[in-house]
Parts: structure tokens; C-alpha cells; sequence
């Protein structure tokens, strides 16, 4: 009973660690994933006086994906009935020219004011409609969404390694004596503290499982399926590998070097 | 000769407490049976510990198994503590181990097979008589037998020395005994020189020793 406690006071702050680290990670797959949707729908609409190359535009601002006449026709025949075929000849020779831009990447406020001011400067290109209105809402959105889950990752770091010294202390308080016993036999550092180490791989292994099992499972029940539907995202699959890799490294360096640390202290003190 | 002990005018002290052994000159041969007396609080474990790496000397020269105790690293200190069976007058075992594995420590820290481990801890604990009790755990046992389990793990690894602090203190008659037939038969038998602190030398022992008396932190040699 007293060895359970002792490996849940260990695995609960691990798995909190983990739990608020994979779902930092995921919240950055999320994000990503969405902006690169909402790049594909995001365009600047330039009013230019001259016909525009890719070429040209690019010369201006490096992050463009792609350079697209809009068509005028539309405008003008929804004119046709007002305004003599003549005058539409005219206005077709004196209308400029519109295109819309795609990016790359979703631009940060700073960029689109940075791309308004470069093609502005060329002279040529007369109005730039860049929709920053809409565009910086939704940027800043996701910026707060990001660093709020940052914030709350890093909180719960701190909070867990806090929780995790102080079991270890508590732990190396109990095998006190034995390695004392164990040091005036001439037993090597590694070996006093076998014990303590072995605890805390076991419990790193238990805690990435835990994670990942519910990281797993929790994107597969019907609530959460409706609830992600209806915000129009997709939450990334757990990659069994990759991801249970990275967290169980995470563990293993968090956990090894705080016993290593209060160790090393308690051997000096 | 070499000598297993060698000290010269050794002071020891706790921090920066007063000295509580003075310019003490001692000289211990392999293969010897020392007795160190003394009232209590004369300073007799103090010595001890700084025979085993304990308490570094305040000023002098202490030398184990010709390694100056002063300038020791940790891991050398390890390393000689290999060669050393140390018994205390509380015993110090593991009380999470059971007697068998407290017994084959000495010898698992000395990289030995499990094997070898597990058969030298039966041999010895059947010289200690408490065979029986192998899987037992030491707060199942009283202090008699406690005390017979230590000197079972100071004696596994046949240490070249054996520091011994108040060995049979608490002990009954029969215990203490056994504890003497073991250190004279480790003596007799393997070599081993025997350095053992208390308050009275056995009058049955029938052997030839060393004594040593403290007195007000001076270490004199009775002859």
C-alpha cells in the first residue's frame, strides 16, 4: 500500500507534466493545421494600373504563393444594361487592373502591414485590400489561444517538478539509512542509488502509457468527435512512435535529473 | 613491515569543536588483534570512524592500509572500504533486506556473482548459527543475533581488517561468544588484523593483543 502511494505521488505529477506538454503539442498541430487552411482562403486584393507579373510581386514580398487575375467581366456585364456598349468599351480600357495574392504562410500583423507598405511603394499597384480587419481578429485569436495553452503548459511544469522533488526527497529520506549502510561498505554512487533510479524509469513508463492511452482514446469518444466538428477542426492523431518517443524522453530527463539533483544534495548535506 | 595502521601524531575533531584525540601515535601490524579502551567519551569510536574514512584527521597523518586517510577521494575511499568489515554496536543492517542479503552486501558491492554471494552468506551464516533465520528480516530478530548477523556481513568479502566498535556491548553471554570465536578464528584462520574498540577485554580470550587506552585524548600503548 505504502510502495503504491509512493509511485502515484510520483506518476500523477509526471503524468500532469506530460498530459499538459502532448496537449501543448497538440494545440500547436491544431493551430498549424488551421492556419494553413485559412492561408488557402486568405487573399490580398491589389488594384493595379499595369498588367503585374509573379515575378514582379515576388521582387516585393517573398512569402507569395500564387498571383491571380480577377476578372473584370463580371462588373461590366452587370453593366451592360445601363450603359452603352460603347461606354463599356471605354471603361474596359480605362478600368485597372485587379489581382488577388495568396501566401505561403498566414501573416502576422506586422507582415500584412509590411506587404501593404512594399507594394504600395511600387508605384504601379494603386489600392491594396489586404482584409486586416477579419485577418488580425482571427490572428490574435489563435496567438492568445497559443500562448494561453503555453502559459498553462508551463505552470503545470513548474507545479509538477515542485511535486516531484519533494517526492523524491521524501523517497531518498526513506533509503537514508540504507545507503548510508551501503557507503560505509564502499558501495559506488550508482549502486546506493539503484533503487531510486529504477523507481523512476518505472514510473516514466507508467506515466507516457497513461498519456498516451489517453490521448488515444479521448479524440475517439462521440462528444469530443461533435464538439471538434463543430469548430471545423481535426485533432492530430497520436503517433504511437513519435509522439510516445518524445514524451517518455521528456519523463525519463525530467524524473533522472531530479533524483540525480536531490542525490547529489543530500550526499553533500 | 608494512603496516595496517599507521598514524602519526593524529589529531581528530568534530568541525571546529574542541580536539578529542591529540598528537596520537599508533602503529598497527597485519595480522594483528588490537584492543583500543577507554572511558566513554574518551574518543574511542572517533578513532574508529577515522579508520574508515568517517572523520578526516584535523591535523597528523593517518594512514589505512597505506592510503593517507587525509587526502583520500571519495572513490578511492569506496575502494578501501572494500577491504575493510566494519561491525557497529547498533548493528546498522538494511532492515528492508532480509539476514541473507544483508550478509551477501559486502560481497555484491565487490561485484561478485549472485551465486558466489548467496553460497558465502549460507557459509557464514551457519558460523553465526542463525542459518535458519536466512530469510528472516532483522527487526525479527533479537539484538544477540542482530549483532551475530553484522559480523557475518563484516566477515563475507574476508576483509584484511576488521574494525569493530563495542561488538559485544548488549550482548549475552552466548552471543558474545560467538562474536569472539569469529573474530579470533578470522584472525587465526584468514589473516585478518582485528581492531576492536570496547570497555573491557574478555578475560577468556587466550590470545596475544595489542591494547591501546585513551585518556583525555591521549592514546597510549599498554605494554
Amino acid at each position: 500500500m505504502r510502495s503504491l502511494k509512493n509511485h502515484l505521488s510520483v506518476i500523477l505529477p509526471l503524468f500532469i507534466l506530460l498530459f499538459s506538454l502532448q496537449f501543448t503539442f497538440l494545440m500547436e498541430k491544431i493551430v498549424k493545421n488551421y492556419e494553413t487552411k485559412l492561408t488557402q482562403d486568405y487573399s490580398i486584393v491589389v488594384v493595379a494600373s499595369k498588367p503585374l507579373s509573379k515575378a514582379v510581386v515576388k521582387s516585393r514580398i517573398s512569402g507569395i504563393k500564387s498571383l491571380e487575375e480577377i476578372s473584370s467581366k463580371k462588373i461590366l456585364d452587370r453593366l451592360k444594361g445601363n450603359i452603352s456598349s460603347k461606354n463599356i468599351s471605354l471603361l474596359k480600357i480605362a478600368l485597372p487592373k485587379f489581382y488577388s495574392i495568396k501566401l505561403k504562410a498566414f501573416p502576422s500583423i506586422q507582415e500584412i502591414e509590411r506587404i501593404k507598405k512594399e507594394l504600395l511603394a511600387s508605384g504601379f499597384i494603386t489600392k491594396v485590400e489586404t482584409f486586416s480587419k477579419t485577418h488580425n481578429k482571427i490572428y490574435r485569436m489563435f496567438q492568445a489561444l497559443k500562448n494561453t495553452s503555453l502559459i498553462f503548459s508551463v505552470l503545470i511544469v513548474i507545479i509538477s517538478l515542485f511535486l516531484m522533488f519533494k517526492q523524491m526527497k521524501i523517497w531518498l529520506l526513506e533509503h537514508k539509512d540504507r545507503m548510508a549502510i551501503m557507503t560505509l561498505f564502499g558501495a559506488p554512487f550508482w549502486m546506493k542509488s539503484a533503487v531510486l533510479y529504477r523507481l523512476v524509469v518505472v514510473d516514466s513508463f507508467i506515466s507516457t502509457a497513461l498519456v498516451g492511452v489517453f490521448f488515444i482514446f479521448f479524440p475517439k469518444f462521440d462528444n469530443v468527435k461533435d464538439f471538434t466538428s463543430s469548430l471545423n477542426i481535426t485533432i492530430p492523431k497520436f503517433n504511437l512512435v513519435h509522439d510516445t518517443g518524445i514524451l517518455l524522453g521528456i519523463s525519463l530527463l525530467f524524473s533522472l535529473f531530479i533524483v540525480t539533483i536531490v542525490i547529489r544534495k543530500m550526499n553533500k548535506e | 613491515m608494512e603496516h595496517v595502521i599507521s598514524a602519526e601524531n593524529l589529531t581528530l575533531a568534530y568541525g571546529r569543536d574542541e580536539p578529542i584525540i591529540t598528537e596520537a601515535q599508533m602503529k598497527i601490524n597485519p595480522n594483528e588483534f588490537v584492543f583500543i579502551t577507554g572511558k566513554s567519551g574518551s574518543g574511542k569510536s572517533t578513532i574508529l570512524k577515522s579508520m574508515y574514512g568517517e572523520l578526516v584527521p584535523k591535523r597528523g597523518d593517518l594512514k589505512v592500509c597505506g592510503v593517507n586517510i587525509k587526502s583520500i577521494t571519495s572513490s578511492k575511499l569506496n575502494v578501501l572500504r572494500r577491504y575493510l568489515g566494519i561491525v557497529f554496536q547498533d548493528y546498522r543492517l538494511i532492515n528492508e533486506w532480509t539476514v541473507e542479503k544483508n550478509v551477501m552486501l559486502p560481497l555484491m558491492i565487490g561485484g561478485f556473482s549472485k551465486g558466489v554471494c548467496l553460497k558465502q552468506a549460507q557459509k557464514l551464516l551457519k558460523h553465526v548459527k542463525l542459518l535458519h533465520k536466512a530469510d528472516k528480516y532483522p527487526l525479527e530478530l533479537s539484538g544477540g543475533e542482530q549483532q551475530r548477523v553484522a559480523m557475518a556481513r563484516a566477515l563475507a568479502h574476508n576483509p584484511v581488517m576488521i574494525l569493530a566498535d563495542e561488538p559485544t556491548g548488549n550482548l549475552d553471554e552466548y552471543s558474545s561468544e560467538v562474536i569472539w570465536d569469529l573474530l579470533k578464528n578470522a584472525r587465526e584462520h584468514l589473516g585478518t588484523t582485528v581492531v576492536v574498540v570496547t570497555h573491557h577485554i574478555p578475560s577468556t580470550l587466550g590470545i596475544d593483543y595489542k591494547h591501546f587506552f585513551l585518556e583525555s585524548g591521549v592514546v597510549y600503548e599498554v605494554s
